[in-house]
């Protein structure tokens, strides 16, 4: 198709392939006068923008020479590396002269742009050629057979390539060979060819047909093939392309006969060998294979003939033809739609006739009929044969598991037949390895169970301090007296401060060393902050000021007595049994002591009230402190302490605080530091997280302070993240399988490291379990079928994702269709705005029916607008957020009461907006009465190959919500997030479940026995959530039984907390629990234990 | 590891694209043979599943749908079609033709699976064209005409991640996806097309800075990072690798990764956007990785022909034959 066009009626040469941009020179045609008759002649250069899509050239300079041109050639000589415009124009002209212009002054507008004129020739000189290996030497042909050889270097005296042929003629063409740097070949119209050798300094070939009617318009040289060049005749009566190889000199290898008459310009591609454009006097451009005769492409051109053709250097798809209408035009040679040119002529017409009305005549012009032929030729095919350049020889590319995929064209493609069959590689790139190392380590230690002993190995490793407490904070986790060695790790050791203080209070005088015994424990903690030569909350002193309130109301009760000594009034007040007065004495007169025993004899309220006046009064550094421990306000010291004493504040935690708050009060204080701007601060909160046993905190929180991004910064998160779940899990009982956002994000990037390393076992192997976080489901649904295996660890060996046949999977509309995107013909995705997390599967056991019962809803809806599958947005529409930090008022916000399912009818109608699901925000994705057979009805599973991501809208409004609510928060400090997911992960098979052994059926009875009777005495709501929630993902362990894949010894440990629990000996049964829980399998146990945990603990507390 | 060679007879006639499925168990392969192929590569295993026929000239390349939406795979052929292929029980089949480049088609590529069933194809008429399955069996076509003069190349869509998520995504805020793609084209420019709220894909970006035809560009997958990364390589044989740190993605900013002696054909990022495979004209494979002071490093050549075995990179050894 036309690109551009120039009405010129000039020669033409193009920037060098090395010029960007690109530019294209023409020099007014000597030969062909343009439609003025002018004699002025110009040089002018272009710029080539594709990039506007208009067919006007940009004029970057002209430059009005004296002189007219029969050959114009652009050589790099001289061109710098970058290539700016530069090189050297050279010339041919009318009068035997060469001229040598400056192209880049040209362009910057100078007025000496010559560089160097030489009028040595005879004639015009209408052959030019640049040697492609030594640009300096340019090759010149004129009249009387003279052709010279000049160096650029040194232009004043050209050289010869030898005698000059006889008789005289015309030189029309010189050309260079394009392999052999010495050799040379120039033409005339005669029809001899002759090839000159410059190192010999003779001709050494001559060719001719000896038809006599071989008139040289052109002479091209093969671009790979030494030997081999075409010769083109502008005469009528032979008008063809013939191609020579001097091995066989005495006749043409190949006649090319594709134009009508005379030849008038060729071009040889050097870009592809296989394309030969020619122009003629039939007013044709073709291009062809030489190789072969073939015509590949004509250039759809106007009626003109050309007499100048020539291929773009660097742009290979491109040409430009010089016709005698006076036009220079551009064409791609790669097809594509005219409408551009049509376009243009349309202007061009309405700008010079005006609209509608071009003679004045007051009636506009009846509407053209456009003859319909113009229109449909717009198209213009491409070449019939792919150009070279657009054939891609080499690629690479990754492909999951890190698993690269290469593929390469023979490098001697050329002519050989036995070329090797071509080979795809797939290799295995591995560039991680101290991360797989680590990686592999921290499996063995997760199947070992070492804990502790790993930890101090990373203690002893550590490179930072910073480093070395988080290890010892969470090697602390595995040992007894956690809260002790915390304090230890802290600063505060026991022993040493009660040496400190004895030495403190030994120098003290006689008598008060007698109090030390006594003192010494209740002093001990009160004086932690001095011990550790720091201040606990010196600034909040001031604070003080609202107590001075205290004194005037205690003074006036003073005023109102009598006079006399105090003595007298306290007597008097004792007497009177006036406790209170006679403690407001005390105070007024500073007698602290006193009135503090008075207050004891007092009552608590007194006793209570005096410790705050005494407190009040009293402006002791370590006052604070002191209230706190006596008031035991732990957590006004964690929100109000100066943060440089965030050891202090957890010290007092670990040392005060009682288990239910103790988590919350590390987390809040951990909270605080986070929020600090100090970037020391803030990593110490890691260990306030840790002290929690707050995961997915920690995980933010060290996120925040390290660079996460490397595989090996990330290794050194998951091992600590991975300690901590374990830690808690055993510690706490939690339910350690919940997985908040972040934590996912964190694993499945840990997962995909790995099987980008090609670890996909490992990878399968740190992937939480039973997550409905979208990006783990997937990523462990493609990390199965990378390994061509079922998802392993989930009962029955069935993946999350249907395989099965689903004949219903095709409602009505769309089972007729053999055209393939039945896919999404099917509901499977039609979740509106909500779509659902996948790799999500229901609970088996909700509703079983339901999922036939949804099947014919919303059948054949795909809808363009909403994604289906996955959702990512999901998260980030706070479904899953950590509620840690607003856990009240989501709470608020659940529905209390349990509703049945509601099946999703038509989930594209339910807008994002829905206001219930939006009340939802937490709400992972809940069983709903979709099977997953129902959701995904992909006709042709036998090959198990499709994907059954997503079924699962989540949030969707008709949701039970009380599913989703339970332990969403988790306990305090446990790994937030849901607790909900295991149940997706049960199979959809579950529907032809097996029945749990006989020998077993007691622990089901028993346990949902137990269950019952504590839903009925709870009281809280709250309660009974949780009491929902243990019922359902006891589940778990039925299906375990079913499967009969628990070990003998959990089994046995199970039937022993059944009859504890017969025996309503809940204390027991928590024993026994622990005992399971510490001896078995993580993964084993880990989906049932900790609900059982919370069963037997409730059990316990309602006494049922 | 054990590398693979998977050798198909593909009669002297050039590959030009090879591709694994999502799950990496299947590779296909198209060629100038005008076929598209389908192996099973499971276990190191490589059976040919089909061999597909419907292309009249040489196949350029071959891309496949996610999983989600069966298995789907879509080629692109100087013929300028093209053809969208389907596993229906077992058996491949032609589902979709499309006929609406005037040129080659150069390249396909299928958006993120989160927006349905869409494939950008690139032509060397300039133009490219959107296909979106509108459900049963229609194919809605979208066409982007004088997207890159004298031909588009490659296009490569930006993963479906609004930037930014992880880091500061205000819960409870409607998610924005917005669709955007990049192509690169003969015109040596790497262009961002984002898709408005009317459905009208607009040119939203040009990035400027190779001296010749863009071959190849990859949007780099989201690893949760606020950055957008691509990577472009051209026929001027440099490799850039473009950012976009601010969260409106309109300042981008192209780092040198290298410059080759050769044509530079294609460029693929590593699941993980953490390593670069770069393949040039002089038929070698390159991995490059960022190092920690932001610069490009190469960690190994990958030269399939000789066997060179690098420290990191299993070389696939060549099977009995």
């Amino acid at each position: 198709m036309k690109l551009k066009e120039v009405d010129r009626t000039a020669m033409q040469a193009w920037s060098p392939a090395q010029n960007h941009p690109i530019y294209l020179a023409t020099g007014t045609s000597a030969q062909q006068l343009d439609a003025t008759f002018s004699t002025s002649a110009s040089l002018e250069i272009f710029e080539l923008d594709l990039s506007d899509p208009s067919l006007d050239m940009k004029s970057c300079a002209t430059f009005s020479s004296s002189h007219r041109y029969h050959k114009l050639i652009w050589g790099p000589h001289k061109m710098d590396s970058k290539g700016n415009a530069s090189g050297v124009l050279i010339a041919g002209g009318e009068n035997g002269n060469i001229i040598l212009y400056d192209p880049s002054k040209i362009i910057a507008g100078d007025k000496e742009v010559v560089i160097a004129q030489n009028d040595k020739h005879t004639g015009p000189v209408r052959a030019l050629d640049v040697n492609i290996f030594q640009t300096n030497l340019v090759a010149s042909g004129a009249n009387e057979s003279e052709i010279y050889i000049w160096d650029l270097n040194n232009f004043a005296t050209p050289m010869t390539p030898g005698a000059k042929t006889q008789p005289p003629e015309d030189i029309s063409c010189v050309a260079w060979n394009r392999q052999v740097q010495h050799i040379l070949a120039s033409a005339s119209p005669s029809g001899r060819a002759t090839v000159w050798d410059l190192r010999k300094n003779e001709p050494i070939i001559k060719v001719s047909d000896h038809s006599n009617r071989m008139h040289c318009s052109g002479l091209a040289w093969h671009p790979d093939v030494a030997t081999q060049m075409v010769l083109a005749s502008e005469d009528d009566r032979l008008p063809v392309v013939q191609m020579w190889d001097l091995r066989f000199a005495s006749s043409p290898l190949r006649v090319l006969e594709n134009h009508a008459r005379g030849i008038l310009a060729i071009a040889w591609s050097m870009a592809d060998p296989e394309l030969l454009l020619s122009c003629g006097k039939d007013a044709k451009i073709l291009c062809s294979n030489p190789n072969t005769g073939e015509v590949l492409y004509e250039l759809p051109t106007n009626t003109q003939w050309c007499f100048d053709i020539q291929w773009c250097p660097r742009n290979p798809a491109v040409l430009s033809a010089a016709s005698f209408d006076g036009r220079i035009s551009v064409y791609s040679i790669m097809g594509g739609s005219a409408d551009g040119l049509r376009q243009k002529q349309v202007d061009k017409l309405s700008s010079s006739f005006g609209n509608l009305d071009p003679f004045g005549t007051g009636q506009p012009l009846p509407p053209l009929q456009i003859p319909q032929q113009t229109a449909q030729h717009n198209i213009v095919l491409p070449l019939k044969k792919p150009p070279k350049w657009t054939r891609r020889p080499v690629g690479a590319s990754f492909s999951f598991g890190g698993k690269l995929v290469t593929f390469e064209n023979g490098r001697a493609q050329a002519q050989q037949g036995a070329e090797p069959p071509h080979h795809v590689f797939v290799s295995q790139v591995v560039t991680e390895e101290e991360f797989l190392q680590r990686s592999d380590q921290l499996q063995q230690v997760l199947r070992s169970q070492g804990f502790v002993s790993f930890c101090q190995k990373k203690i002893e490793a550590s490179q930072t301090e910073f480093e070395k407490n988080v290890w010892s904070f969470l090697k602390v986790n595995f040992e007894d007296d956690s809260r002790g060695k915390y304090l230890e790790l802290l600063g505060y050791r026991k022993e040493d401060l009660g040496k400190k203080i004895a030495v403190a209070l030994s120098k003290v005088d006689g008598p008060n060393a007698a109090l030390k015994d006594s003192d010494q424990v209740a002093q001990s903690d009160g004086e932690e902050s001095p011990a550790a030569g720091e201040q606990l909350l010196g600034e909040c002193i001031k604070e003080g000021k609202q107590e001075s309130e205290f004194l005037p109301s205690a003074g006036g009760t003073f005023n109102i007595s009598i006079s006399g000594d105090i003595d007298g009034l306290i007597t008097q007040a004792l007497l009177t049994g006036n406790f209170e007065s006679a403690v407001d004495l005390c105070l007024h007169d500073n007698r602290m002591a006193d009135a503090i025993i008075l207050a004891i004899a007092g009552g608590q309220e007194l006793l209570a009230q005096t410790q705050k006046k005494y407190f009040a009064k009293s402006r002791s550094k370590i006052t604070r402190l002191i209230t706190a421990v006596v008031m035991k306000n732990w957590k006004e010291i964690v929100e109000s302490c100066d943060l440089k004493n965030w050891r202090e504040a957890l010290a007092a935690v670990l040392t005060y605080a009682k288990p239910d708050e103790f988590s919350t009060l590390c987390d809040l204080l951990g909270t605080r530091l986070e929020s600090e701007g100090d970037s020391l601060l803030q990593t110490q909160a890691c260990l306030c997280y840790i002290c929690a046993g707050n995961v997915e905190k920690l995980v933010a929180c060290w996120t925040k302070a390290q660079d996460g991004s490397s595989p090996l910064s990330l290794q050194d998160l998951i091992e600590k993240v991975v300690i901590l779940r374990k830690a808690v899990q055993l510690t706490q009982a939690m339910d350690t399988n919940t997985v908040g956002v972040l934590l996912a994000e964190k694993m499945s990037q840990y997962a995909n490291l790995l099987a980008a390393q090609g670890s996909i076992a490992a990878a399968l192997a740190f992937l939480p379990e039973n997550t409905n976080q979208p990006n783990i489901a997937q990523l462990r649904d493609r990390l199965c079928k990378a390994q061509g295996q079922p998802i392993p660890g989930q009962e029955s060996s069935k993946t999350p994702y249907d395989r099965q046949q689903l004949p219903k999977g095709r409602p009505g509309p769309v089972a007729g269709h053999t055209q393939m995107p039945r896919v999404p013909a099917q509901q499977c995705y039609p979740h509106g705005e909500n779509p659902p997390p996948p790799g999500f599967i229901m609970h088996g056991n909700v509703n079983p029916n339901a999922a036939t019962a949804q099947l014919p809803t919303s059948p054949g809806h795909m809808h363009t607008q909403v994604p289906p599958y996955p959702q990512p947005q999901r998260p980030q529409n706070g479904w899953n957020d950590p509620p840690a930090l607003n856990r009240v008022s989501k709470k608020k916000k659940m529905p209390e009461n349990f509703m049945p399912p509601v099946p999703i009818t038509s989930p594209i109608m339910n807008p994002l907006g829905d206001p219930q699901s939006q009340m939802l925000p937490q709400q992972p994705s809940v069983p709903a009465p979709l099977s997953s057979q129902a959701s995904f009805p992909q006709p042709h599973l036998a090959g198990g190959q499709t994907f059954h991501g997503i079924q699962q809208p989540l949030g969707q409004p008709g949701m039970p919500p009380s599913f989703s609510k339970p332990n969403i928060e988790g306990a305090p400090g446990a790994p937030i997030g849901n607790t909900i997911q295991h149940v997706q992960s049960l199979p959809t098979e579950k529907i032809t479940k097996k029945p749990i052994p006989d020998e077993h059926l007691i622990l089901k009875t028993t346990f949902e026995d137990l269950i019952q009777r504590c839903l009925s005495s709870a009281t809280d709501p709250q309660t009974k959530r949780k009491l929902d929630d243990a019922s359902k993902r006891l589940e778990f362990l039925y299906d375990k039984l079913r499967e009969q894949t628990l070990s003998p010894a959990i089994i046995s440990g199970l039937h022993n907390i059944a009859r504890s629990i017969e025996s309503r000996n809940y204390p027991e049964g928590l024993t026994i629990h622990t005992h399971i829980v510490s001896t078995s399998n993580f993964s084993e146990t880990s989906a049932f234990m900790p609900v059982l945990k919370v069963v037997l603990t409730q059990a316990n507390k309602l006494g049922v | 590891m054990q590398g693979q060679a998977i050798q198909a007879d593909f009669k002297q006639d050039s590959l030009h694209d090879a591709q694994m499925d999502y799950y990496g168990t299947r590779l296909a392969t198209c060629s100038s043979d005008r076929s598209v192929k389908i192996f099973d590569v499971r276990n190191g295993g490589q059976i040919l599943i089909a061999d597909l026929r419907g292309h009249e000239g040489p196949v350029w390349q071959v891309a496949w749908a996610h999983p989600m939406y069966g298995n789907i795979l879509a080629s692109c052929s100087y013929d300028r079609k093209v053809i969208i292929w389907k596993e229906e029980n077992g058996t491949w089949e032609k589902t979709h033709e499309h006929t609406g480049h005037d040129s080659s088609v150069n390249s396909v590529c299928w958006a993120p699976h989160d927006y349905g069933l869409i494939l950008a194809c690139g032509s060397s008429d300039g133009a490219i064209s959107l296909l979106t399955y509108t459900g049963e069996g229609q194919w809605e076509v979208k066409k982007i005409n004088n997207a890159h003069t004298i031909g588009c190349n490659a296009v490569s869509w930006a993963p479906a991640v609004v930037p930014g998520s992880l880091i500061d995504q205000p819960s409870g805020q409607k998610p924005n996806y917005i669709k955007k793609f990049a192509s690169g084209g003969c015109d040596n420019l790497i262009k961002l097309w984002k898709e408005e709220e009317d459905g009208q894909w607009k040119e939203e970006q040009k990035l400027e800075a190779h001296s010749d035809w863009v071959r190849d560009v990859a949007w780099a997958p989201s690893i949760g990072l606020p950055t957008s990364t691509i990577a472009s390589c051209s026929q001027d044989g440099r490799v850039f690798i473009w950012t976009c740190d601010d969260t409106s993605g309109n300042t981008w900013s192209p780092k040198l990764l290298h410059k080759f002696n050769d044509v530079v054909w294609h460029v693929s990022w590593s699941i993980t956007a953490n390593i670069l495979a770069v393949s040039g004209g002089d038929n070698k494979v390159t991995l490059w990785k960022e190092s920690v002071d932001g610069q490009w490093v190469c960690i190994s050549d990958v030269n399939k022909g000789q066997g060179s075995v690098s420290a990191s990179v299993t070389e696939g050894q060549q099977n009995e034959q």
